[in-house]
């Protein structure tokens, strides 16, 4: 078997879904809602008062990973509908072939929207926050744009891998979500030093114009991909050893 | 040609064996009926063989290949495995396209399979919309989908109504007789009956019969008799000099069992017992089928291993 034929055929899968391709398009239509909401009210106060500018102009990015986490959990959850599975592998039959190939179509699909979703962010914040707007030449804004696209699609794949794992969409959401809205920073701060090998705190140590605590924004990063592979490795563990 | 081999197949899940050393080959050319009740390993055999689960020992071929290693699966193996398996927010066109793009097979067909089975009003209609009926006729057409020489459907007339039934038989009959291999489970054997030219019959994961569905009949069909007769004390004294014994049916109705209806009426001619209703009883086929099955549930209640209860296929 090909890899062509079953890239398109997880692309169908993806498209003919309405809760896969509406937490897609939620990555971007929420995280640009939520900035304009944000920057139009408080955006200007906020950036008066100083502090981190990249930083200030990346914040709904915190939204924006929500999103991409309900969008890795949506698009493998549908295989573990009653028999999908089955169905799946009765026409793929190598489970890596189907595994990796729907791994891709999320990450280039992820990658599509993630890429528009932090340009959006940036330049719709910057428009309203009149005088003290930053430029795309800002330090460190090149680098948060394509980095915080990258870290949306990371975890993405980490939702992705764990809905595989767990067979169920509810049961990654609810692992991950309040995680990353809430128990990570409660772990973060109680725990000092372990905040940094967290798969999300990388968002916090990304979008700055300089680099701040242990780890610097690409290694903040890496340790994000780091959880992102083993996520993957464990889904597809799961995939290659259950039966079906 | 294409068959399905299985050779000493055996599958256990923690203790329990739901195939059981099955050997046999489902041939090509006509419709193979797989019988046996709930839980007696159909669905966890047509699994093996589609390569979702794998088997403990032994092994089930398809034209003599794992399954796992055709490259268009869809065009050697329709499988039909449960009615449920399409996403509820799909609809049926989508849910054929997707399996088409994978084994490259060309869109027009979806079309073709969609007409082939009645649902092609209702292509861009969801599948949550869809009743029982519908979504089996959306397996079937998943099946047909890739114009395989091997067509493996489980349960395919759950949920159907009467003319789908009639439908479904008229169709298996046909891919049959244009040579493909057809293999069709179901717990009913009315039902299967209607369709199958040879059986499989197993219980508890054992092959129980491997055989021509009229053979089985014949060889199940024990003789019996059914007699209505004023005068039971002396039909049932001259049967037992016989060696035959009667039973009461009811209706002031008797039967006669291991006797043809031509040894009853000649007893009762020369004894001069007034006979009022003679016949011959056929053992159905149903008869036949639960009498060969039971027999292998007390088997099996009485083996240990089966404590741990069976898993529902």
């Amino acid at each position: 078997m090909s890899v062509a034929p079953v890239i398109h055929s997880e692309w169908i899968k993806i498209r003919s879904v309405r809760a896969s391709w509406g937490s897609l398009l939620a990555v971007l239509v929420v995280t640009v809602a939520v900035t304009a909401l944000v920057f139009a009210t408080v955006g200007e106060a906020e950036a008066e008062d100083g502090g981190d500018l990249v930083k200030g102009a990346f914040y709904p990015l915190n939204f924006a990973q929500a999103a991409a986490i309900a969008y890795g959990a949506t698009a493998v959850s549908p295989e573990y509908r009653e028999g999908a599975l089955r169905v799946s592998l009765a026409a793929v039959p190598r489970r890596g072939l189907l595994y990796w190939s729907k791994a891709a179509v999320i990450t280039l699909t992820a990658l599509l929207v993630a890429l528009p979703t932090t340009l959006a962010t940036f330049l719709v914040g910057q428009s309203l926050v009149g005088e003290h707007a930053i430029g795309l030449d800002h330090p460190g804004v090149l680098r948060s744009l394509v980095g915080g696209a990258l870290y949306l699609v990371l975890m993405t794949l980490l939702a992705a891998g764990l809905t595989f794992l767990l067979r169920s969409a509810v049961g990654t959401l609810s692992l991950l979500i309040p995680f990353v809205l809430v128990g990570s920073f409660v772990i973060g701060d109680a725990a000092g030093g372990i905040g940094v090998w967290l798969p999300d705190q990388a968002g916090n140590h990304f979008f700055r114009e300089a680099a701040t605590g242990r780890l610097g924004p690409w290694a903040s990063l890496a340790v994000t991909a780091a959880w992102a592979a083993v996520a993957l490795g464990a889904g597809w563990w799961a995939v290659r050893r259950r039966d079906a | 040609m294409t068959t399905i081999e299985l050779t000493a197949l055996t599958k256990e899940y923690g203790g329990t064996r739901a195939v059981d050393d099955l050997t046999c080959t489902v041939e090509p050319g006509r419709v193979t009926g797989f019988l046996g009740p709930n839980g007696a390993g159909k669905s966890t055999t047509m699994r093996l063989v589609l390569g979702l689960d794998r088997p403990t020992s032994g092994a089930a071929t398809v034209g003599g290949r794992d399954y796992t290693t055709l490259d268009t699966p869809l065009r050697t193996v329709g499988a039909l495995l449960d009615a449920h398996s399409a996403h509820p927010s799909r609809t049926a066109r989508d849910h054929l396209r997707l399996l088409a793009a994978s084994n490259r097979i060309p869109t027009g067909r979806v079309d073709e399979v969609l007409e082939e089975t009645g649902i092609a009003p209702v292509a861009g209609r969801r599948v949550r919309t869809f009743s029982l009926g519908m979504r089996q006729r959306l397996g079937i057409a998943a099946a047909l989908l890739g114009d395989p020489p091997v067509l493996m459907l489980d349960e395919p007339a759950n949920g159907l109504d009467p003319e789908g039934f009639v439908w479904m038989r008229q169709l298996l009959r046909r891919l049959a007789a244009e040579g493909r291999t057809v293999l069709m489970s179901s717990h009913l054997m009315n039902e299967t009956s209607a369709v199958a030219d040879h059986l499989v019959v197993l219980g508890r994961g054992r092959l129980l019969a491997d055989i021509g569905t009229t053979a089985f009949i014949d060889r199940s069909s024990a003789p019996r008799v059914q007699v209505r007769t004023s005068d039971p004390a002396r039909l049932r004294a001259s049967m037992a000099a016989e060696g035959h014994e009667v039973r009461e049916t009811g209706g002031a109705r008797w039967v006669v069992e291991g006797a043809t209806a031509e040894e009853v009426g000649a007893v009762a001619a020369r004894e001069g017992i007034p006979v009022l209703e003679l016949n011959d009883v056929r053992v159905s086929l149903e008869d036949a089928y639960l009498a060969l099955t039971s027999g292998a549930a007390q088997f099996a209640a009485a083996s240990p291993r089966t404590t741990t209860g069976t898993r529902e296929v």
